[in-house]
C-alpha cells in the first residue's frame, strides 16, 4: 500500500530542497519572534520588575485607618466639657450592590432623605474603586441605626461605621470659642500634606479644635489586610493600634461660662472674665451660641442658612469679632490720659449744666439736668460727660490714643483665637489716611466720651479693665492652662504673658480704681446693678450709641427698633481692694448699660465668689 | 499501510514527546496552583486537564499507527465534518456570554473551532501538495485555498471568535507564503488585505471587540474595565522577578485580581510564581519545540509532510506567541489558549492530534521511495 502511495506521490528533490530552504527562513521568523517575547519578559521582570511588585502590593494590601479619638477638652477644673462618643455613619461599598437603584431608594426612605442628595453624593465618589467603601450619612440616630441593622439583608452594599465623635457634654456652651470639626478639604490636605490626614476625616475648623488639632488629634492606627480582588480580607498582615490625642486644659471656668451664657440667653452679645493678675481667661462667651452638635456630620443647608440669617449673628464671635464704640467705659482712658498729663488733678473742678458749647455745637451730658460742680471722682461715678468733654479737649486725640493703645485698645489683644479685630483708637494721621481729611477738634469730644470713631471689643475692654486695677499691667488674655497626653503627662504649661504697661502713674491708676468703686458702691453710681453683698465691686458703665437719630431722642427705650437701641457696657473688677478677677459685659443693643448689662455681670461674679467660698470651706474645714 | 515496521519504533520520536511532556507537566503544576483558590466546583481543572492530556495521548498512539499520507484522502472528509460542526455550533450551540462556541457531547464540550484549524491545515497542505507547479501560484489558482480558509473564517467571526478566526488567517497566510506565490499575486493580495482592515474594522467586529483594540492601544484610557486585564496581568508577570513569588504565593493569581488565569492567561500565573527563571524554561520548550517541529519539516520524506509538518507547527507557534505576546501586553486581548498550558480540553486535544501527526510524519522520515 505504501509501496503503492509514493509512486504515485513523486518527489522531486530540486523542489523539495527549495522548501527546505523556506524552512530555515522560517525558522529564522520564529526565533525572531521569541527573542521578542525574551527581551518584554526581560523588561517586565527585570527592568521594571520593581514598579510591577509595588503594584501587586498596593493591590493586595489594603491599609485600613483607625482612627484615634480625639483629646478631651478641660475646664481650669478639670471638669471634661468636651469628650468623644462613638457615632454611627451609613457608608456604601458599590461592589456589594447588584441592584443599587433600588436599595438606595428604599434608604433614602429610611434616612427622609431625597434621593438625589444620595445620588449626588454618591456620584461624588464617582471614582472611588469600586470596593472601596464611602459615607453616605453620618451620625445617624439609634433608632435609624437599629432598623438598618435589621434589615441588612435587604440592603445589599449598605454597611455601618462607627467612629469617634465630639460629645457636647454640656451643650453648646464656649461653642465659638472651642469651635467645630467638620470634614477636611482639599486645602487643608495640601496644607497638612506631612501629617497623617485622609479625605473623608475630621478636622477642627475654628477655635480651639482648629488651634490646637496637633495635639487634640492623636496618632490614627493602621491595619494592613491581605485582600482578594473583591476586597475580601484574606488575614491580617500588620497592625497598628491608635493613639488618642492629647488633652486640653483651658483657662476657663465652665461653671463661670455657663451662669454668663445662661444670664445671656436671648440676648446678643459677650461676656469676657479674665484674672486681672495673670491674664487668663475664665470667661469668654459669645451669645446666642453656635449649635456645635449640628456640625457632627456636616451641617445642613437650612441649619447653616438659618444661623447666617439670624439677626443676632450666632456665627460671629462677639467677643474677639464684635466692634463696638465703647461709650463710657473709654472715660478711664481719658481720666487716665488727663491727669498724667497735667490736665487736671483730682480736685479740680468742672461745672456741668448738662451740656457744653465747643465751636457752634452743643454737646449734651446724658443728664440733661446736669450734674452741677464734678471732680475726677464724681465724675467717673456719675459719668459726666461734660467733664470728660473738656479732659479730652485738652489732651488732644493722639494723646488720648496713645493712652488707649497702653491699655491695649485699637491693637490686638494677641489671643490665639483666629479673625480676632483690633478695633479703632483714631488719630489725626488716621483720619487723615482713611477718610482723607484733617481731624476736626470737636470730634475729640466725641472720642473722649467713647463715641466717635472709636471702635473696641469686648476682650479689649476686660482687658483694659484688668490693667487699670492690676497696677498698670497688660497681660496677653490666656486660654490654655495646660496640654496633657492620654498617660496623664504634662506636656506643655502655659504661663501668663506681659506684652505692655500702662502708661501713667500708679497713684493716677489708684485713684481711677478708687472712682470705678465708688460706680458700683456709692449713691448715684451707675453700676449699682453689679454690686454685691459682702464684696465690694468696682466697675465702669458705657452705653454705645449705635445711631444719632433725634426721632427717637425722648421715646421710651422698648419703644426704639432692636437695631437702633443703644448697646450696654459694664466692666468690673471684684474685690476692689485688691482685684482678682475683670467681668466685661456687652449686650447688643440692649439698652443702658448699668441696667442690661450689670445685672449679668453680677450673677458672674456671685459664681466666682461662691466658688472660691466652697473652695475655702472644703480646704479649711 | 496498517502494517507497523519495525523501524517505526526505533524512529519514535522521544524528544518531541519528552518536550510535550514537560510543557504539559508545567501546565498541570501550573493549572493546580491557578485553581487552588477553590471557587470552582466539581473535579478540579488541573484533573480535567490530565484525563484529556492521557486521551490526548491515546489519539498520539492511535494516529502514529496510520501513514500521515492517508490524510491526503481523508482531508476533505475531514474538513467538510469540521464545517458542519461549526455550523452545528452557531445553530445549536451552547450559548457562552453571547458567543455561539460550544457543543455539547454530554460528557465534554466540544470547542469545533478548534478542531477547524487542525482541518484547514491538512486541507490546505493536501491542496498545495497536489496544485504546486513550483512556478507560484497565480491569483486564480489561489481562488480554491481562499475560499477554503474563507469558509471557516467566517463561521467563526460570527461566533464570535476573534481569536480563532485571526489564527485561521496566520495559519493561511504562513502556509501560502511557505508555498510559492507570484509577485503580482502577493502584491494584490496584500493590498486586498490592506483594505479590508477598516471595513472589517467597521462591519466585522463586535464593539467590545473594537474596544478591546482601542484599549490595547490606549490603556490608560480605561484602567478599571477593558485595560483591567492588561493591567492585572503585566503586574502579574512583572512583579515576578527574577525567580518568581514561589508555587502557589503569587498574589495577583491567588487573590484573583487575574482573569481568567486558568485558561488564557495562565502564563501571567506562570511567571508570577516561577519569575524570569520559570519563563524562560518555559519559553525554551516552546521555542526548542517550534524548531524540532521544522526539523521534522526538513527531514521529512515528501513534500506533503514538508507541508503538513510546516502548517501544523506554524498552527502551534502563532498560537503561543499570540497568546505570550498577549499576556505581556504586546497584543491586544483575544481569546487565544497557550497550546499545551492552557487549560482547555478542545485545545490540549487538538494540540495532541498535530503533535502525534508530527511524530507520525517524524517516524516515516526514512520511508520514502522505498
Amino acid at each position: 500500500m505504501s509501496r503503492f502511495l509514493t509512486s504515485i506521490y513523486k518527489i522531486d528533490d530540486a523542489e523539495l530542497n527549495t522548501l527546505k530552504r523556506r524552512i530555515d527562513i522560517a525558522s529564522a521568523v520564529a526565533i525572531f519572534f521569541i527573542a521578542i517575547l525574551i527581551v518584554r519578559l526581560w523588561y517586565l521582570q527585570i527592568h521594571r520588575g520593581d514598579d510591577y511588585v509595588q503594584l501587586s502590593e498596593s493591590n493586595r494590601i489594603r491599609v485600613q485607618n483607625l482612627n484615634a479619638p480625639r483629646g478631651n477638652i478641660l475646664d481650669r477644673q478639670g471638669h471634661v466639657i468636651i469628650a468623644n462618643r462613638p457615632s454611627f455613619n451609613i457608608v456604601w461599598v458599590r461592589e456589594d450592590a447588584p441592584n443599587p437603584d433600588a436599595v438606595l431608594k428604599k434608604l433614602s426612605q429610611i434616612l427622609h432623605e431625597d434621593i438625589s442628595v444620595i445620588l449626588d453624593r454618591i456620584r461624588a465618589y464617582a471614582d472611588h474603586p469600586r470596593y472601596m467603601p464611602f459615607r453616605l450619612k453620618e451620625d445617624i440616630d439609634w433608632r435609624t441605626l437599629i432598623y438598618i441593622e435589621n434589615h441588612h439583608l435587604d440592603l445589599p452594599g449598605v454597611h455601618i461605621e462607627v467612629l469617634p465623635n465630639r460629645d457636647y457634654l454640656l451643650g453648646n456652651f464656649a461653642s465659638h470659642l472651642i469651635g467645630y470639626l467638620a470634614e477636611i478639604n482639599e486645602r487643608e490636605l495640601a496644607k497638612h500634606a506631612d501629617a497623617d490626614y485622609d479625605l473623608g476625616d475630621q478636622v477642627g475648623k475654628q477655635g480651639i479644635e482648629k488651634l490646637y488639632e496637633k495635639y487634640l488629634r492623636g496618632e490614627k492606627g493602621r491595619k494592613y489586610l491581605e485582600v482578594d480582588v473583591h476586597g475580601l480580607e484574606q488575614k491580617l498582615i500588620n497592625s497598628k493600634e491608635p493613639l488618642p490625642g492629647d488633652d486640653l486644659q483651658l483657662t476657663i471656668d465652665i461653671d463661670l461660662q455657663t451662669t454668663a451664657e445662661t444670664a445671656m440667653e436671648g440676648k446678643a452679645g459677650a461676656v469676657v472674665a479674665m484674672e486681672v493678675n495673670t491674664g487668663r481667661l475664665l470667661v469668654l462667651a459669645s451669645t446666642p451660641p453656635m449649635h456645635l452638635e449640628e456640625f457632627i456630620g456636616g451641617i445642613s443647608n437650612t441649619a447653616w442658612k438659618e444661623m447666617l440669617n439670624n439677626p443676632l449673628h450666632p456665627l460671629i464671635d462677639k467677643t474677639i469679632q464684635g466692634q463696638y464704640p465703647p461709650g463710657s467705659t473709654y472715660k478711664i482712658v481719658t481720666a487716665l490720659a488727663g491727669l498724667s498729663e497735667g490736665a487736671m488733678t483730682p480736685d479740680t473742678v468742672i461745672y456741668c449744666p448738662g451740656h457744653y458749647f465747643f465751636g457752634n455745637r452743643r454737646y449734651g451730658c446724658w443728664k440733661n439736668t446736669g450734674h452741677g460742680p464734678v471732680n475726677l471722682h464724681r465724675a467717673l461715678k456719675e459719668s459726666c460727660d461734660v467733664y470728660f468733654y473738656q479732659i479730652g479737649q485738652k489732651v488732644g486725640v493722639d494723646t488720648l490714643a496713645r493712652y488707649a493703645q497702653s491699655l491695649g485698645l485699637g491693637i490686638k489683644s494677641g489671643i490665639e483665637l483666629e479673625h480676632e479685630k483690633a478695633g479703632i483708637t483714631p488719630t489725626d494721621a488716621w483720619k487723615r489716611q482713611r477718610f482723607k481729611e484733617p481731624w476736626q477738634d470737636g470730634e475729640t469730644l466725641s472720642v473722649a466720651i467713647g463715641q466717635g470713631f472709636n471702635l473696641a471689643t469686648p476682650l479689649q475692654i476686660c482687658r483694659m479693665t484688668a490693667a487699670t486695677v492690676n497696677g498698670g499691667t497688660l497681660y496677653r488674655p490666656q486660654l490654655l492652662e495646660s496640654i496633657t497626653t492620654p498617660e496623664g503627662k504634662k506636656i506643655k504649661q502655659f504661663e501668663p504673658i506681659i506684652t505692655g504697661h500702662a502708661l501713667g502713674s500708679q497713684t493716677s491708676l489708684n485713684l481711677i480704681r478708687d472712682a470705678l468703686t465708688a460706680v458700683v458702691n456709692e449713691q448715684h453710681g451707675t453700676g449699682g446693678a453689679a454690686r454685691l453683698e459682702n464684696i465690694s465691686v468696682g466697675g465702669k458703665t458705657g452705653t454705645a450709641q449705635v445711631i444719632h437719630l433725634s426721632k427717637y431722642k425722648d421715646t421710651k427705650e422698648d419703644a426704639i427698633p432692636y437695631q437702633y437701641r443703644d448697646h450696654a457696657w459694664i466692666t468690673c473688677f471684684a474685690p476692689s481692694e485688691k482685684p482678682e478677677i475683670a467681668v466685661t459685659v456687652l449686650v447688643e443693643h440692649g439698652g443702658h448699660g448699668g441696667s442690661a448689662a450689670g445685672p449679668i455681670a453680677k450673677v458672674v461674679l456671685e459664681e466666682y465668689f461662691a466658688q472660691k467660698a466652697a473652695a475655702a470651706n472644703n480646704t479649711t474645714p | 499501510m496498517f502494517r507497523f515496521d519495525r523501524r517505526l519504533l526505533l524512529n519514535f520520536d522521544w524528544v518531541l514527546l519528552l518536550t510535550v511532556l514537560l510543557i504539559t507537566i508545567m501546565g498541570l503544576t501550573n493549572l493546580y496552583s491557578a485553581s487552588h483558590s477553590g471557587r470552582m466546583l466539581g473535579t478540579p481543572v488541573y484533573m480535567k486537564q490530565l484525563y484529556f492530556f492521557l486521551v490526548g495521548f491515546g489519539l498520539i498512539l492511535a494516529i502514529i499507527s496510520i501513514d500521515y499520507k492517508v490524510l491526503l484522502s481523508w482531508n476533505y472528509p475531514f474538513y467538510v465534518i469540521s464545517i458542519l460542526l461549526l455550523l452545528f455550533s452557531l445553530f445549536f450551540g451552547r450559548s457562552v456570554a453571547n458567543t455561539q462556541r460550544w457543543i455539547n457531547f454530554g460528557f465534554f464540550y466540544l470547542q469545533p473551532s478548534e478542531p477547524a484549524k487542525l482541518a484547514l491545515v491538512i486541507t490546505l497542505a493536501s491542496y498545495y501538495y497536489r496544485k504546486d507547479t513550483g512556478k507560484g501560484f497565480t491569483l486564480k489558482e489561489l481562488t480554491v485555498p481562499i475560499l477554503l480558509a474563507l469558509l471557516p473564517f467566517l463561521l467563526i467571526v460570527k461566533q464570535p471568535d476573534l481569536g480563532t478566526a485571526l489564527m485561521l488567517l496566520f495559519v493561511f497566510v504562513s502556509m501560502t507564503l511557505f508555498v510559492k506565490l507570484r509577485w503580482q499575486t502577493l502584491a494584490i493580495l496584500a493590498t486586498t488585505c490592506l483594505s479590508a482592515i477598516p471595513i472589517g474594522w467597521k462591519f466585522f467586529l463586535k464593539p467590545y471587540q473594537r474596544q478591546r483594540i482601542e484599549t490595547f492601544l490606549n490603556p490608560e484610557g480605561d484602567p478599571l474595565n477593558t485595560g483591567y486585564h492588561i493591567m492585572q496581568s503585566k503586574i502579574a508577570v512583572g512583579s515576578g522577578l527574577k525567580f518568581g513569588k514561589g508555587f502557589m504565593h503569587g498574589t495577583q493569581g491567588q487573590l484573583d485580581f487575574l482573569p481568567e488565569r486558568h485558561t488564557d492567561f495562565a502564563f501571567s500565573v506562570w511567571a508570577e510564581e516561577w519569575g524570569f527563571f520559570g519563563s524562560i524554561i518555559l519559553l525554551g520548550c516552546y521555542f526548542f519545540m517550534i524548531l524540532w517541529g521544522l526539523n521534522i519539516a526538513v527531514t521529512s520524506r515528501d513534500k506533503f509532510g514538508v507541508l503538513l509538518a510546516f502548517g501544523i507547527v506554524s498552527l502551534i507557534f502563532w498560537q503561543a506567541f499570540i497568546n505570550l505576546a498577549m499576556v505581556m501586553g504586546l497584543l491586544p486581548v483575544v481569546g487565544m489558549p497557550l497550546p499545551l498550558f492552557s487549560y482547555g480540553g478542545s485545545s490540549l486535544m487538538t494540540t495532541m492530534i498535530g503533535i502525534g501527526i508530527l511524530m507520525n510524519i517524524r517516524m516515516r522520515r526514512y520511508m520514502a521511495g522505498s
